[in-house]
């Protein structure tokens, strides 16, 4: 006897979808199907999805470091969507793109719940790294190229997605997404910094205040490099 | 908005996110500049650098026997300056979160001069293809096109530059 398999539930489906046949997910937004379940769907995934990673590089730190990064990291991601989704239909519509918002922020979405699956997939090297006592140096350096690669994926999905597209604005849009992409996503994780943080450090701010912009502090750190500094010297413990 | 609409092209919604967009850029800077005359001085800037150099446009495309009609410059101009608003409105939240997350005035200034700088370039390739159908194509009116171009933004860039100069210091 052959006992009936119960379907997966819808949201399970989507996720799915999204990890072994994303042409089909991206057909689907293109054409507007169920928009809002995949809206819903993907909100979630992110949120879930980057929780366990954002609790991963806090438990490097331990305590409250923990819950700090895993609420942290969802709101980077869904900032980063809410704040470059209309920049996509924007940029497209000056130029004679046809206007589909909720198309393009299902879009991104979907894209950036892609590549929080691929950082949750990523979770257990955290994790390993934490248990054998890696450097912070060197967890830092693992998170950089973890979180480049699952950026790549995510953009290069949104590429594929809008490339698929026939009509005018479509390279405007790619160019312009890409630009405000990058320093969107890298200015809101730059502002609400820090995630991992040193085991021996007694104090951890839920976000620190704000100064300079991730790109100052590049191009800071690449000054120093030089040897071109702004200060005489770092300032000793007490001292501000 | 689920279902695709066609871009608008001379829609009042699209006019009014121009006429609004500078404003708003001009907001960014007041807040970390000392005074707030860029309120008015950048819708002032954009919209006065368009109004003096059009007419160019005009004369010197029919002068050169390539011109479309009046009224076909006068509503490409309406579409670039539409798309313009558009532009400038998908660009507004990411260069109002880039300045307010920053201390450094310097990086209001490149953020604001990014947007308005990339609405306007697209509202320029715009305002191109708009009047590429109706106009007689030759190597002359694509010169004159370019000229005119690289004189606005030129004149544009350096009313922005005092303008910005002035009130970040």
């Amino acid at each position: 006897m052959i006992a009936a398999v119960p379907a997966p539930a819808p949201s399970f489906g989507l996720i799915d979808q999204l990890l072994r046949d994303r042409d089909a997910m991206l057909a689907k937004i293109a054409a507007g199907r169920d928009l809002a379940s995949i809206m819903r769907v993907m909100v979630a995934t992110i949120a879930i999805a980057m929780a366990i990673v954002g609790a991963a590089i806090g438990s490097y730190r331990g305590g409250v470091q923990i819950g700090y990064a895993a609420i942290k990291l969802p709101l980077v991601l869904l900032g980063t969507a809410a704040l470059s989704a209309p920049a996509l239909t924007a940029l497209g519509a000056a130029l004679g793109r046809r206007v589909r918002l909720a198309g393009d922020l299902a879009l991104v979405v979907t894209a950036l719940a892609f590549g929080a699956m691929l950082l949750a997939a990523c979770t257990p090297l955290i994790l390993l790294g934490r248990a054998m006592d890696v450097s912070y140096h060197s967890m830092v350096l693992g998170l950089v190229g973890m979180f480049a690669i699952a950026g790549c994926a995510s953009l290069r999905m949104i590429v594929h997605a809008l490339s698929l597209e026939n009509g005018p604005g479509r390279s405007s849009s790619i160019i312009g997404l890409c630009i405000v992409f990058a320093l969107v996503g890298g200015q809101l994780s730059w502002a609400l910094r820090p995630y991992l943080v040193r085991p021996r450090a007694q104090d951890v701010p839920f976000v620190r205040d704000v100064s300079d912009t991730l790109v100052d502090a590049i191009t800071g750190t690449l000054r120093s490099a030089r040897g071109i500094y702004v200060r005489d010297g770092a300032p000793l413990p007490g001292e501000h | 908005m689920s279902i695709a609409e066609p871009a608008p092209s001379l829609s009042p919604l699209a006019l009014a996110l121009a006429a609004a967009g500078p404003i708003a850029i001009g907001g960014i800077l007041a807040v970390h500049g000392t005074s707030p005359t860029p309120l008015v001085a950048v819708p002032a800037v954009v919209f006065g650098v368009v109004a003096a150099t059009a007419p160019a446009l005009y004369i010197a495309t029919a002068a050169a026997g390539t011109a479309p009609s009046l009224a076909t410059v006068v509503r490409a101009f309406g579409v670039a300056i539409g798309a313009f608003g558009i532009a400038l409105a998908g660009l507004l939240l990411p260069a109002a979160f880039l300045s307010l997350s920053s201390t450094s005035p310097s990086t209001t200034f490149v953020v604001a001069t990014a947007a308005l700088g990339g609405a306007g370039l697209l509202a320029l390739r715009r305002l191109g293809k708009e009047l590429a159908p109706a106009r007689v194509t030759s190597l002359t009116s694509g010169t004159v096109f370019l000229v005119w171009s690289a004189a606005t933004l030129g004149i544009a860039g350096r009313l922005w530059w005092d303008l910005a100069k002035e009130v970040m210091s």
